[in-house]
């Protein structure tokens, strides 16, 4: 009895980290993302967009024939690079981008695979870790190109880390809490994040934007002048793994967004039970916000041009920093009055 | 904060809004400029300049065209012209019976399509008006060594691979830019 109850443990786990909020729902929401960026970007800027693979649709399945094009493709391993580094790099990129996901509940009744009582700490670290194979991969490649792409990648890593810290250190002073689970509770009985302290939202945005390389900060992929930036020598599969790890962190912060400040799976209560209501509701309501929210940040695509990298840096150091400490601060006096 | 840094944010902030404000009225409210191109194509004019051959009955093989060519596309090929009148590769000609009228030796003009500017300097200088025009310009081939065509391949005019697509004509329109119209 004991064994079986281990073993169905083990195979929810497995389907949470695996289907429902993890890999396969994660790459299908990437799909999707990916061609309604193209989508939105062609209608602003007064084009068609993909439209030639499955016509009758709007070319709904370009993303995925790219996907099958970067499987099936030649794959080239430079003759300079460090081979190691430069096949191993991606791959934990992609891990390092899917891991924060094991640590964000999507619904009340969520067993991890980890119990633990410190998720927000843990998936804001995991996030930060990614940047370090965007380093490597950088240096594996013997390119000058991926090489100017891996050094902007470090000084926008440094200057925006920290706002990025501040801005959830501002929801956990106002939450009193490490963990998810008790912080949408708080947001169900008081206030959504986003009205309790809309600086700390703003600067998550921002930080979200930057550090995923959406547009007004696409600088280390800035193809009018680093070709492709840090995957240059990249192609096939590879080359699909480093293109799809941007919008998997992406997924990852808009779902934390979603939960620090849309206030999670707000209109179903913590409290509901049953299995629509306390296992399945929560979480397509979380991922739709998380959804809504990632649309917001590609849309943004068609709108902005790119800064410069010294511009990107200086406004992390010199505003959003302290619009960082400011959130602190309203956090600090909120929680003082109430 | 200096009055120029309050300008500064406020120009910012400002110009950002209006940013996001107009993209999203475009999302809401495409305003499309592209032909949709396969589906619907360009009526175009009576004299649009495209792909053009030679009529092999009237040319007298002059070479001034090939003279006349600003990028070099044309190329006299040397042919001979057989007693019924027609042009026939030199060989051809050559391996005929003996005691026949002699063939008369010609040339005719080939053109290098990877070459060609369409700038038809070669009808405007043409002594007898042998060249003969067409409105196909969206030809692609797949060697290089297609963009050279022999001269019985170049004799055949291509065929139009959007005839059977929506024609449509441009107009200028005070609110959209371009609009296209279904052509009359």
């Amino acid at each position: 009895m004991g064994i079986l109850l281990l073993i169905i443990w083990l195979i929810q786990d497995l389907l949470y980290l695996i289907v429902f909020p993890g890999l396969v729902v994660a790459m299908v929401l990437v799909i999707l993302l990916i061609y309604l960026e193209r989508k939105i970007a062609a209608k602003v800027q007064m084009r068609y967009g993909p439209l030639y693979v499955s016509r009758k649709v709007g070319g709904a399945l370009q993303s995925v024939s790219d996907l099958l094009r970067f499987s099936f493709q030649e794959f080239i391993l430079p003759i300079g690079s460090d081979s190691i580094a430069f096949l191993m790099a991606p791959g934990f990129m992609f891990a390092f981008a899917m891991m924060p996901l094991i640590f964000i509940p999507v619904g009340p009744y969520y067993s991890y695979l980890f119990p633990s009582t410190l998720t927000i700490l843990f998936s804001v670290a995991l996030i930060t870790i990614t940047p370090i194979y965007a380093i490597i991969v950088g240096w594996a490649s013997d390119n000058k190109f991926s090489f100017i792409g891996s050094l902007r990648e470090a000084f926008l890593v440094i200057s925006y880390e920290i706002p990025l810290l501040l801005s959830v250190i501002a929801m956990v002073i106002v939450y009193r809490t490490l963990n998810y689970i008790p912080a949408v509770a708080f947001q169900e009985t008081h206030l959504p994040g986003i009205i309790l302290n809309p600086i700390a939202a703003l600067v998550f945005i921002i930080v979200a934007i930057r550090s995923t390389g959406r547009f007004p900060f696409d600088i280390t992929e800035a193809d009018s002048e680093l070709i492709m930036g840090l995957y240059t020598e990249y192609s096939a599969l590879f080359f699909g793994i480093g293109m799809a790890t941007p919008y998997i962190e992406l997924y990852a912060l808009s779902l934390i967004f979603s939960l620090l400040f849309l206030g999670g799976w707000w209109p179903v209560s913590i409290h509901a039970t049953g299995l629509l209501a306390g296992l399945f509701l929560p979480g397509i309501i979380v991922i739709i916000k998380a959804f809504i929210v990632m649309m917001v940040l590609v849309f943004l695509r068609a709108v902005y041009p790119r800064y410069r990298v010294d511009q990107a840096v200086r406004s992390g150091w010199e505003r959003i920093i302290y619009l960082g400490i400011i959130a602190v601060i309203i956090s600090i006096l909120e929680v003082i009055i109430i | 904060m200096k009055d120029k840094e309050k300008r500064k944010l406020r120009g910012d902030v400002e110009g950002n809004a209006r940013a996001l404000a107009t993209g999203f009225k475009y999302l809401v409210e495409p305003n499309r400029m592209t032909l949709d191109y396969p589906v619907e194509s360009m009526k175009l004019a009576p004299n649009y300049r495209g792909f053009f051959t030679v009529d092999d009955k009237k040319c007298i093989g002059c070479s001034m065209c090939e003279m006349v060519c600003p990028p070099e596309a044309i190329t006299m090929i040397p042919r001979v012209v057989s007693p019924t009148g027609e042009t026939l590769p030199v060989q051809e000609g050559a391996s005929q019976e003996a005691g026949a009228k002699p063939a008369k030796k010609t040339k005719r003009p080939v053109v290098n399509w990877g070459r060609c500017i369409y700038c038809y300097f070669c009808f405007d200088i043409c002594p007898v008006d042998a060249f003969v025009r067409s409105n196909v310009h969206d030809l692609a081939y797949y060697n290089d060594a297609d963009y050279r065509p022999s001269y019985e391949g170049y004799l055949k005019l291509p065929e139009d691979p959007v005839k059977k697509s929506k024609k449509v004509v441009p107009r200028p329109d005070m609110k959209r830019g371009i609009k296209y119209e279904p052509a009359p």
